[in-house]
């Protein structure tokens, strides 16, 4: 039952990345060039693009960020042509020079840190299975795998839908969230592993909800805990540390829900189907 | 007794760790600078410079590290301070320039290959219109020669010597001309796959005859001949102005470089040599005699880049062609307010965090508040000792290694209290309890460790920096919480006074009534 609510989290996450036509992918993967500009008085997003659209540029992104500064997002540029929208905006309406901030990624760059960032993922799920497996059993290792699985998909559902865009840092904080939501995993299974001795008179399904039970407080302070700092980065940090914190506050949440919810429920499951304890 | 002892061995230690960490943040590197901040804090421009391919070169790490050394040669000479420049796993070479307003000019000179030729100009192409720029398409050069018919003209006489014709099977370039009052097919033009230059190559044989370069002063293309002298043979390169005021790079050869370049001189007096930098042709002055001593360059825009030209010529060749991939500047006051802006939430959340500790936990959250002051102190001694920077991601790190901080505690305290509503002691409960919460404590940080190192292993830049904070956290929290605060909580243990089931923030059954 648990697995339904799980399962239609990650649906929902499907259906927005097909509505929203796939993720929103920044610059870092995409490429292209942003600048953050500070204009010398107040404007409004469609005098800008007026501008831009007289020099060539009239598809170019803009926004409006919360320091009443704007960045303009663009294909890759080069320095010249960067001067010169600089220029023109600085002719039309006024800026503050150098940008506050001035950013170039060249198409393909994106595909290598796409690339080593599955490795990344990859050599770290084979590492955990491996040690999971000396440590544990195998069954706990492939299930901590599935639980991982799970709040990757769930955070980057919950990216899809809301249309965040996704750069780098979003990259280190699903890394982030695969170790957390693990920790989380493993101090569930610590306690199955402790109990699983006294399976042969209770039954296994019965240690595996006892144990998730004696660990329930520190799984719900710990994340409370974790939660403080990474809540208030994200009411009061800057942007980008904004994007970092919104990754990590959904998968905590989903880490500590999966641990709980999810891997213990697959452990009993496995057990009925291969039964190596007492039902 | 013995016991005793050892715990209050592990405090000294700790002690004496904690002054350490103390000397390097307040008296070493003084408070306020006792973090190094990373570019996207303090402000800066990060290049990120890949190899190219480029027909024969070959990326080594030898002509890596050499194209490294060259940068920095560059960087010194431009007169930028605390220059840094590394190479990561995959061949990038990463360029940090601290401060700079305006890396432009960086940007321009710094990835510049600099590859200086010698050859001979054969003609230039023309159209009714005037000049024939040279197109592009992904990074494959073209003559767009539909709809316009194309001569190629000598470069003295201005006169006529041949044409582009489309082969009306293969539709390629063909080169036409006059050789001996007959009209032959002079060869064709095709492009090398991998660099997308523009060739002329026997119409047979494909032989490369000459290649078609861009005139940097009229923007045209031009054909030229092969390469006569590269710029290795160059001593040295200085801007200046000529005898008529004209912008000129002046260049000196080696006694080697002198001796060659009065051959080829000889050999073509009469013809212009074209002067290629970087596979623009920059001047192309007409040989009258042969010439032993200097060359120059002309038709320079401005004296600054003159200065970058002579800068790139001096400081030499890249051995390999570098591809700017990325280029991120940030300006001080954007770093400023992400650093004040995270600063604030890691102090909040750490109020909060000790007030949740203290009120759940009562006396043991008052110990697991002064290991978490202890863990940020030996954290901030560790950065601050080993200069690492602090980056952005890197301050996410932080903030939640803080929270992971106290799982140890909270993990170990939960054990603590289960054994203390069984009855137990409070001394047998906290020994218990640490038994039992360490191999959870292990298990659940190794398999972080696991991910971090992998994080570390393949990220780039700011990854590797959150990357290290996070590792450096569980390591420490490790510490302090299984072997400091192990030894505190003994201590308090064998004091009957402080060791109540309250001072655990446990209520045993039947005590409260």
């Amino acid at each position: 039952m648990w697995f339904i609510i799980s399962a239609v989290v990650i649906l929902v996450g499907i259906t927005g990345y097909f509505i929203q036509g796939g993720f929103n992918l920044g610059i870092d993967f995409l490429g292209g060039s942003l600048m953050e500009v500070e204009f010398t008085r107040d404007v409004n997003v469609s005098e800008i693009r007026e501008v831009m659209e007289d020099i060539g540029f009239g598809n170019t992104i803009l926004q409006k960020t919360a320091d009443d500064r704007f960045i303009v997002r663009t294909i890759p540029i080069d320095i010249k042509t960067k001067n010169m929208i600089l220029e023109s905006l600085d002719k039309e309406i006024g800026i503050n020079r150098p940008p506050v901030q001035d950013r170039s990624v060249f198409p393909g760059f994106g595909r290598q840190i796409a690339k080593y960032a599955l490795i990344a993922i990859g050599i770290s799920i084979l590492g955990i299975l491996i040690y999971v497996w000396i440590r544990f059993e195998f069954r706990f290792g492939a299930t901590a795998i599935v639980a991982l699985v799970h709040d990757v998909l769930v955070t980057l559902g919950v990216y899809a839908i809301s249309n965040r865009e996704i750069n780098t840092a979003t990259i280190a904080a699903i890394l982030t969230i695969l170790g957390y939501s693990l920790n989380d995993t493993i101090v569930v299974f610590d306690r199955i592993r402790e109990n699983t001795p006294a399976a042969r008179k209770l039954g296994y399904s019965q240690i595996v909800n006892d144990s998730v039970n004696k660990t329930l407080t520190r799984s719900i302070n710990t994340s409370v805990t974790t939660l403080f700092p990474v809540i208030l980065l994200l009411t009061l940090g800057s942007p980008a540390l904004k994007d970092f914190a919104f990754a990590l506050a959904i998968g905590i949440i989903s880490g500590t829900y999966s641990s709980i919810f999810f891997a213990s429920p697959i452990l009993v499951a496995w057990n009925n189907k291969f039964p190596r304890y007492k039902k | 007794m013995r016991n005793k002892k050892l715990h209050t061995a592990v405090i000294v230690i700790f002690l004496a760790i904690i002054a350490v960490c103390l000397y390097y943040i307040c008296i070493k590197n003084s408070i306020d600078s006792s973090i190094e901040l990373g570019l996207d804090l303090k402000g800066g421009t990060q290049i990120i410079l890949k190899p190219v391919n480029v027909g024969e070169e070959k990326i080594t790490p030898e002509s890596l590290d050499k194209a490294k050394l060259i940068i920095m040669d560059r960087i010194d000479k431009l007169g930028i301070s605390e220059p840094l420049v590394t190479r990561d796993y995959s061949d990038n070479i990463i360029i940090q320039l601290p401060g700079v307003d305006d890396p432009n000019r960086a940007l321009e000179v710094i990835g510049k290959t600099a590859q200086l030729e010698f050859r001979v100009l054969s003609g230039y192409f023309v159209s009714q219109e005037g000049i024939v720029p040279i197109n592009s398409d992904s990074g494959q050069l073209y003559i767009d020669a539909e709809e316009k018919e194309i001569f190629l003209t000598d470069p003295s006489t201005g006169g006529a010597f041949g044409e582009l014709a489309a082969d009306p099977e293969t539709g390629e370039l063909l080169l036409a001309g006059i050789v001996g009052g007959e009209e032959k097919i002079l060869g064709k033009l095709t492009n090398n796959p991998e660099t997308g230059e523009l060739l002329l190559a026997g119409i047979e044989t494909g032989e490369i005859a000459g290649e078609i370069l861009t005139n940097s002063r009229t923007g045209g293309a031009s054909l030229v001949g092969p390469v006569l002298m590269t710029g290795d043979k160059l001593s040295k390169a200085m801007a200046g102005y000529d005898g008529s005021g004209r912008i000129i790079v002046s260049m000196s050869f080696t006694s080697e470089g002198q001796k060659i370049f009065e051959e080829i001189t000889s050999e073509n007096i009469g013809e212009q040599l074209a002067i290629v930098l970087d596979d623009e042709i920059k001047s192309a002055p007409v040989i009258r005699t042969a010439i032993s001593g200097d060359a120059v360059i002309e038709g320079i825009d401005s004296l600054d880049e003159a200065k970058d030209i002579a800068l790139v010529l001096q400081t030499g060749a890249l051995p390999v062609s570098l591809k700017i991939e990325e280029s991120s500047t940030v300006g001080p006051t954007l770093g400023k307010d992400a650093l004040t802006k995270g600063l604030y939430a890691g102090i909040i959340g750490f109020v909060l965090i000790m007030l949740f500790m203290l009120a759940y936990y009562r006396g043991l959250g008052f110990v697991s508040v002064i290991g978490l002051v202890i863990y940020i102190l030996i954290f901030w001694g560790i950065i601050s000792g080993i200069g690492a920077a602090l980056t952005l991601p890197g301050i996410a790190g932080i903030i939640l290694t803080i929270g992971m901080a106290v799982d140890a505690n909270v993990i170990i305290y939960e054990r603590i209290k289960e054994e203390v509503k069984k009855g137990k002691s409070v001394r047998i409960s906290i020994n218990e309890g640490f038994k039992n919460g360490i191999r959870t404590i292990i298990d659940a940080n190794v398999t972080t460790l696991i991910t971090s190192a992998a994080l570390y292993r393949f990220g780039t830049g700011p990854i590797r920096g959150f990357a290290v904070t996070l590792s450096l956290g569980i390591i420490i929290s490790m510490m302090t919480s299984l072997i400091l605060i192990r030894s505190i909580l003994f201590l308090i243990a064998g004091n009957e006074k402080l060791a109540t089931p309250g001072f655990l923030g446990v209520r045993r059954k039947g005590s409260s009534i």
